[in-house]
């Protein structure tokens, strides 16, 4: 039993290498949306459907069509969904005063569940990813991808309750696709958030349907046309608080909600900090892998010697 | 190790009809997976955007680790509890363990999209700690290279008897060497199941409302480290009596009654921990006339059967019941963990334990199931193939012809 404390101590040693790092990984404070986050308002109640966004969102980023050939021959670009070739899609979801019509595309989420769960920051916030892939700003929220550190996992769709992230199938070498604000399309001669961003969709609504700026005042804007026109909109904001808040607002027309629009019903918790909470909470900042190394390795140890010696003694008789 | 019998290479001819019909199976999977290397993981599987991860991540990872886990229920058993009548369990639960483990990952390789990038998962200042999935893929790597380390003394072992002087030699030294070590590396391999199989568990919190309230909880990493144990301790038993079967391995009946115990109290927390969790967080008004409910029930019926049949007398006399009880916890743990991870998984979500309506629908391709299945052949073959050639596997004694030997032990270690 000599070597008791100095067993314990080395194990300590070896184990603390390896499991220092779960201490980063303590149990977490929830995300407040950045003050400089920018992202967009869409109104149910101007969009008309004219899908000119859809349009002017695949050539700003250069996807192919999503062929569809009618019977009588032609063809349109007709996705039915967001996918690896559409990062922005118009839905008509039908209602009591006909239908409402819906952009989808990535919500920019507050606190978001893609970048919880990928493994190297594939997905991440703008600035705050593993390495810059050149003139990232800190603060604009904005979820970009970096195809260098992405293995394709795919746990970002697991993660993301909108199901924006979509995946190459078909590709021997694919990517994951989703909205990046179109980022690409800053302009840094511009002031104010021209400069961060620019999305095509927002520059081609003929109806001011969707808008961009600073999460901020997209908020303002949204509360002042509900307290201006109780009549028209749904009370709620959706993107406020859910799902702890995105960057993406969404108005609905009075008497829709947004669940009848296809989107979740999330709470005021961030589907990131419940996880990583109960993920972490057991770690107790990195202690407790350490001491259960030490500990392991100690009784391991003793049990061992204790048994050598009993063998001993056998044979001894 | 004297008391417990020794462990013997099985020998005999290496490419019998089985191991012929266990390549050629993992010979469609290598096909297939040659394949998608060229085409996409699109045109040999039928996973979609909502059913992202199809069969290879629950059954391939999940489910094959979970089998894998002997190795580490028998070394919690046998090393930390000191209940050194084990031992002779250890070998063929830790190489079941190295193999599942390495089919585990390689599987999760063939389902990675961008699986070159892999290479750079062991470089530190890429990881995002905040992933569960990282956290399974670090301890997963490593405790895959401490079970092929922990699997060496056979190894080692078959040098130092071997007719070669060198290798001899070789194996004498680097067999004592690593016998010093052995404490630490076991140690590790402790703490690493513990950390990656919770973590397997915590995968899934985050994916909230798009799995059942009656399988999403914050219990998830507990409820999938015990029954990671639970599938463990029935893999092992499953295992050995196979290779009583086959080989004329040495099955202690008495060790499998008090092994299946242990399990059967780990089966009964498991349902505690379960039912507990349904009742106190307000679930019972999901069960009703619905198929969640019927799932759930299986599920609980898998856990608590084998736990009531391990603990009958009747039972635990014979072999073949014991046997056919150590499936059915196995059975459990693979339920469990396949229902958590896509039969209630929907890409939309629920509403009051409804599924919300989805544009996908999934049922496995013949191409993933030709790589699930080769996969599990080729880890059959491989553990064939070094028991034959290493002494992994304890041989009945010709002259204890019985189960006294164990019974003697077991009573002089009380």
């Amino acid at each position: 039993m000599r070597f008791s404390r100095r067993d314990l101590l080395k194990g300590a040693a070896v184990a603390g290498a390896s499991t220092a790092l779960a201490g980063a990984a303590e149990a977490r404070e929830p995300v407040e949306p950045r003050p400089d986050a920018v992202g967009m308002l869409f109104d149910a109640t101007r969009c008309v459907g004219c899908r000119a966004c859809q349009t002017a969102c695949k050539r700003a980023n250069q996807l192919p069509e999503d062929r569809v050939t009618p019977p009588a021959g032609g063809e349109y670009d007709a996705p039915n969904d967001l996918n690896a070739r559409t990062k922005n899609v118009i839905k008509a979801f039908e209602g009591q005063g006909g239908p409402t019509y819906m952009k989808q595309q990535c919500m920019h989420c507050v606190d978001p569940s893609c970048v919880s769960v990928c493994m190297m920051g594939a997905l991440h916030k703008e600035g705050e990813g593993k390495r810059d892939m050149g003139g990232e700003k800190k603060g604009t929220g904005i979820v970009i991808y970096d195809k260098g550190l992405c293995v394709g996992c795919r746990y970002c769709q697991i993660g993301c309750a909108f199901n924006v992230p979509k995946f190459e199938w078909d590709a021997a070498l694919p990517l994951i696709q989703k909205c990046e604000l179109c980022r690409h399309r800053r302009d840094e001669k511009k002031g104010g958030v021209r400069a961060v961003a620019n999305p095509a969709c927002a520059e081609v609504c003929p109806r001011e349907a969707v808008i961009y700026g600073r999460r901020e005042e997209l908020l303002a804007e949204a509360k002042r046309r509900v307290a201006a026109e109780p009549g028209r909109y749904n009370p709620r904001v959706f993107g406020e608080k859910d799902g702890g808040g995105t960057q993406v607002l969404y108005l609905a027309p009075a008497g829709v909600e947004f669940k009848q629009l296809g989107l979740p019903q999330l709470g005021d918790e961030s589907q990131a900090h419940f996880s990583e909470s109960v993920s972490h909470a057991p770690y107790l900042h990195g202690v407790t892998p350490v001491a259960l190394y030490a500990a392991v390795a100690f009784v391991i140890r003793r049990n061992k010697k204790k048994e050598e010696a009993a063998e001993h003694g056998e044979e001894g008789k | 190790m004297g008391a417990h019998g020794h462990p013997k290479a099985i020998g005999g001819a290496l490419l019998a009809p089985p191991m012929k019909t266990l390549l050629a199976l993992f010979g469609v999977a290598a096909a297939v997976i040659a394949y998608r290397v060229f085409a996409g993981v699109g045109p040999v599987s039928n996973m979609s955007d909502g059913f992202t991860w199809g069969i290879w991540e629950p059954v391939n990872v999940v489910v094959f680790t979970g089998i894998g886990a002997g190795a580490y229920a028998v070394g919690l058993l046998c090393y930390v509890l000191n209940k050194g009548q084990y031992h002779g369990l250890v070998r063929p639960a830790v190489l079941v363990g190295a193999i599942s483990y390495t089919l585990g990952g390689s599987s999760i390789l063939v389902a990675l999209g961008r699986y070159w990038n892999a290479v750079l998962l062991p470089w530190l200042p890429f990881w995002n700690l905040g992933s569960a999935l990282l956290e399974v893929a670090v301890c997963v790597m490593t405790y895959t290279a401490v079970l092929w380390v922990e699997v060496l003394p056979a190894i080692l072992e078959a040098a130092a008897q071997g007719p070669s002087s060198r290798w001899s030699a070789v194996g004498k030294r680097w067999g004592a060497r690593l016998a010093v070590a052995m404490p630490f590396i076991i140690a590790l391999a402790v703490l690493l199941p513990t950390m990656h199989q919770s973590s397997l568990g915590g995968l899934m919190l985050i994916a909230g409302p798009k799995i059942h309230p009656l399988w999403h909880t914050a219990l998830l990493p507990t409820l999938f480290l015990v029954s990671c144990l639970s599938m463990g301790f029935g893999a092992v038993v499953v295992l050995v009596n196979l290779l009583r079967l086959s080989w004329n391995a040495k099955a202690d009946q008495k060790l499998f009654v008090e092994l299946s115990r242990v399990n059967a109290a780990l089966l009964l927390f498991y349902v505690v921990l379960r039912v507990g969790d349904v009742a106190l967080h307000g679930k019972l008004r999901f069960l009703g006339a619905n198929f969640p409910t019927f799932l759930f029930l299986v599920e609980l019926a898998l856990f608590v059967v084998p736990a009531i049949l391990f603990l009958s007398p009747k039972v635990q006399a014979n072999r073949g019941r014991l046997f056919g009880a150590a499936l059915l916890s196995l059975a459990a743990g693979a339920v469990y963990r396949v229902d958590t991870y896509m039969t209630m998984y929907r890409p939309a979500g629920w509403t009051d334990g409804v599924a919300n309506p989805a544009g996908w629908d999934y049922w496995p391709s013949l191409g993933e199931l030709a790589v699930t299945v080769g996969m599990a052949s080729v880890g059959v073959a491989v553990f064939i193939l070094v028991s034959r050639l290493f002494p992994v596997v304890v041989v009945q004694d010709a002259r204890t012809h019985s189960n006294l030997g164990g019974a003697v032990k077991s009573a002089a270690s009380r």
